[in-house]
């Protein structure tokens, strides 16, 4: 599992955040192979502030609750983790603060697979998709939207300054069912 | 004044005072314009890497001389159209391509860039031909793919061709006296007895002397290096040609003398010196002669300084000292010829005394065109081509991959000549195409710290440390390498592969475009550019870089796997076939490559092939045990599973610590129904350290082996 925020997780509440991203080597961003819209914004500060790796710019939201950040993938992709950075110090009343992660084929059938609240974060969130069951580590959807539900005192519309989605590495040697793990196997594997 | 001019900008040409050559070479041709001082401002020139000055004021020049340098600088920027027809002859012109075999090699190499396969080897083999000691010719073939046995290369023929040059050469300065004594330059065996100040090159005297001589050296009669173009050329200054072969002559009797220890020292200072023409490896001795020939040839020259600067001091023997006119550098050059040969005169066997007596012979008499002893003359060349017959066995064989063969043949080297860089490279090179990566390391870590400041093939070197995931050994050598050159592509190399190997492909991308963006044809560049990105999933780009590699380097198999690689990953079973066809093509003995191409072939549902490409493959590399795995997966997806149990049983009792195999048995179990076995094995499978999507499945799947159990007992009560 991914190492980082200080999760005090009663009922889902996550305080704090980590300045550094720090994910483990067997897994990698998903987010550029997904189309990714909003359900409003702000001129000036639009989806691509969500993918620039940038952390001075930020998506502000320009509607009615809750804000919608759809993430669709061209075919059913394995996700493990999603990372929010998000600063209570610097947004004040535009922090997110309940969050709501949603799977599914479509905007048809998405389905609640996580919900948090964040209090007074600053820095990267990181929200996990697994569920309890160790057999659901990962979530097999073609879609992924994450729902601003409410914010911190009660503001509006929302900031988030960067978005960026987890999920394992595919087998590097493709049509293998399982994926090699001693050095022997490993060194006669691949050539370069 | 003219000659004046003339000595000073050679001496300054040896002694790489390039400015101020070139200033006196201004002066020189402003006072006395002739296309010969041209020829020599293009010679300075092109040593100061100003090939664009080069190619202006030789263009439309027709001295075969000329010619050969004008294509020269065409070639160095890049308008191989106008170097072709520089060199190719005409009927206006003469019959033969200017320079000799280097004018050969040089087309060669204009036909390979150019990709006109056929002509270019064509060329390289005139090259070798007419020059069998031109080596870079033979390597060139090798890497197309099209050279002959080295026997037959460095064979009786060639050894005939290199002793009538020799002897003709010889016969021509048979008539200058100390020229005479110039060819005896195997006096290194009597180099103990010989006192330092000797050995000073006494240049002026020597000029004085030639001039003397003036006229009446005939012309060169030799055709082998000396084409007639060449005698054209050089009729001005008729002591030229003269000296130019004498310059040619002594070289066999000298490797005789200076092979063995002399070869790393003295010839890797050479090979900085004459960097200028040919830019490979210096520590072979065979590139490093016929460079030396080719700068003989190409210069213009009128003097000594010309041959001090081959370095042989040994020419001087019987000359007054004079005032020093050469550098510290080259006394210490001489100096450390002097320790080396003399060592060898100790240590080698008779034939350097015979030479010695024959030598003390001629030294007192009155030296009037005494014949050279012609024994020593044969066996000189014959132990230059044996060598060299070894060495040229070896390559091929390594580049036909055939590494067994190859790691033999370099075997039966002398322990002197292996332990240098550019063979210890070809074994590590030879140990790691058999993917025997533990070997490789060795042999590559004792070349590196042999010639820590030779950069080539340290990007083999680097992909080993990959191999092997020394992330700390990668990271190091890619910091040692910064250290001694920053802009060599190889650098570059390692440092992309430590990225790589820390996963960051984006910049071991970056990395890698920096090193060709240093050299366009460094080939595995663009392959290992192709990695990366097959490795981010852009397979477009990826299958661009493979295919630009291959346009470099069609014989590159490396980049046919990566294209393979490449279809297979996005399902495109056909078309990777195809591609690992051609791999294996290239190199039939890759088990790796059967491996993905058995795969590809069950994919496309050529079940029998896949199966027979995985027998093809456990028998070419029993170290291997991918094969033996996927062909226990073939099996089970066949539905075989007794026979995938077999295998699969084998290869669990060969490599204990691998997880994919217990989870595959566990997988077949499942299917023959064994349950108890089955988690068993899943068990032991994750219990290996499987991966997290690995252990997922594995858990998924015992959880579904529980249930139907459970079920039963329901029923029973």
């Amino acid at each position: 599992m991914a190492t980082e925020s200080s999760e005090s997780e009663e009922e889902g509440k996550i305080r704090g955040g980590n300045e550094k991203l720090i994910v483990e080597d067997d897994l990698r961003e998903m987010g550029k192979n997904a189309a990714w819209s909003v359900s409003s914004c702000k001129p000036g500060n639009g989806v691509n502030t969500l993918r620039d790796d940038n952390l001075e710019t930020y998506w502000q939201s320009d509607g009615l609750q809750p804000h919608l950040i759809n993430i669709q993938f061209q075919k059913k992709v394995k996700l493990q983790l999603v990372f929010l950075y998000v600063d209570f110090k610097l947004d004040e009343s535009y922090t997110p603060s309940k969050i709501s992660i949603r799977a599914g084929d479509g905007f048809h059938n998405l389905k609640e697979i996580k919900s948090v609240e964040l209090v007074k974060p600053t820095g990267w969130v990181c929200l996990s998709l697994s569920g309890t069951d160790p057999r659901e580590t990962f979530v097999n959807t073609f879609m992924l939207q994450i729902a601003i539900l409410s914010n911190h005192l009660n503001g509006r519309d929302t900031h988030i300054r960067q978005i960026k989605v987890y999920g394992p590495r595919p087998n590097p040697i493709p049509r293998q069912t399982f994926q090699f793990t001693s050095m022997e196997f490993l060194t006669y594997s691949t050539l370069r | 004044m003219e000659n004046l001019l003339v000595n000073c900008v050679e001496r300054n040409l040896s002694q790489f005072m390039l400015t101020n050559a070139i200033f006196l070479c201004e002066r020189l041709l402003a006072e006395f314009p002739s296309e010969v001082n041209l020829q020599l401002l293009a010679r300075c020139y092109l040593s100061n890497s100003q090939a664009y000055s080069a190619y202006y004021i030789l263009k439309g020049s027709k001295m075969p001389q000329s010619r050969y340098l004008f294509a020269f600088s065409c070639f160095k920027l890049d308008l191989l159209g106008e170097a072709e027809a520089a060199l190719l002859p005409t009927e206006e012109y003469v019959e033969e391509v200017p320079g000799g075999a280097a004018g050969h090699y040089l087309l060669g190499l204009i036909y390979r860039y150019a990709g006109r396969k056929n002509t270019s080897i064509q060329q390289f083999r005139m090259a070798l031909s007419l020059d069998p000691l031109c080596w870079e010719a033979y390597g060139e073939l090798c890497s197309l793919g099209a050279a002959e046995e080295a026997s037959t290369v460095f064979g009786n023929v060639a050894a005939q061709r290199l002793q009538k040059a020799c002897v003709s050469q010889r016969i021509n300065f048979s008539e200058g006296e100390t020229i005479d004594q110039l060819t005896d330059s195997d006096k290194a065996s009597k180099d103990a007895s010989l006192g330092q100040t000797e050995h000073v090159p006494g240049e002026n005297q020597q000029d004085l002397k030639i001039k003397q001589l003036g006229p009446d050296i005939p012309p060169d009669t030799d055709k082998q290096r000396n084409s007639s173009s060449h005698s054209n050329g050089w009729d001005l200054n008729t002591p030229s040609p003269v000296l130019s072969q004498v310059l040619d002559a002594p070289p066999p009797i000298l490797y005789k003398n200076m092979r063995r220890p002399a070869v790393e020292g003295l010839m890797s200072v050479h090979g900085e010196s004459r960097r200028k023409f040919v830019s490979e490896e210096v520590s072979a001795e065979a590139p490093e002669e016929s460079r030396c020939r080719r700068s003989a040839r190409i210069a213009a020259r009128r003097k000594i300084p010309m041959l001090q600067s081959y370095g042989k001091d040994s020419h001087w023997l019987h000359l007054s000292p004079s005032e020093p006119n050469c550098v510290p550098s080259l006394s210490s050059m001489i100096g450390k010829y002097r320790i080396q040969s003399s060592n060898e005169a100790t240590t080698s066997g008779q034939s350097l005394s015979d030479i010695g007596s024959s030598i003390d012979d001629e030294d007192n008499s009155n030296p009037s065109g005494s014949s050279p002893d012609p024994c020593s003359l044969n066996s000189g060349i014959s132990e230059v081509l044996n060598l060299l017959k070894l060495l040229g066995d070896g390559h091929r064989n390594l580049l036909m991959y055939k590494c067994q063969e190859a790691l033999l043949v370099y075997q039966n080297l002398s322990e002197k000549q292996y332990n240098t860089h550019w063979v210890l490279l070809q074994v590590g090179k030879a140990y790691f195409e058999l993917q025997d990566y533990f070997n490789a390391d060795s042999v590559f870590t004792l070349a590196h710290q042999k010639s820590p400041y030779a950069l080539e093939g340290m990007d083999t070197y680097s992909t080993v440390l990959y191999h092997l995931k020394q992330e700390m050994r990668l990271g190091y050598l890619a910091q040692e390498l910064i250290s001694v050159d920053r802009l060599s592509p190889e650098t570059w190399c390692a440092l992309g592969n430590c990225y790589s190997l820390r996963k960051d492909h984006e910049t071991a991308l970056k990395m890698f475009q920096r090193a060709i963006q240093l050299n366009e044809r460094f080939t595995y560049a663009h392959t290992l550019c192709g990695h990366e990105f097959a490795a981010l999933e852009e397979f477009e780009d990826a299958e661009r870089c493979y295919r630009r590699a291959l346009s470099i380097d069609i014989r590159h198999y490396n980049a046919w796997y990566g294209l393979g690689m490449a279809y297979l990953h996005q399902e495109k079973y056909e078309f990777a076939q195809h591609q690992f066809q051609q791999a294996l093509w290239i190199n039939p003995r890759s088990s790796v490559i059967m491996c993905y191409s058995g795969i590809a072939l069950h994919e496309s549902k050529r079940n029998d092939e896949a199966l027979k490409m995985m027998e093809k493959a456990i028998l070419t590399d029993a170290r291997n045990p991918l094969p033996k795995y996927y062909k226990a997966n073939i099996l089970a997806n066949l539905g075989d599973y007794h026979k995938a149990l077999k295998v699969l049983q084998e290869l669990k009792d060969s490599a204990p610590e691998e997880s994919s195999v217990h989870a595959l048995l566990g997988k077949v179990y499942k299917q023959l129904e064994l349950y108890d076995k089955a988690v068993l094995h899943f068990g032991i499978a994750l219990d290996l350290n499987a991966t997290p999507s690995d252990t997922v499945k594995i858990k998924a799947c015992m959880e579904r082996l529980i249930v139907p159990n459970e079920l039963e007992t329901e029923e029973d009560l």
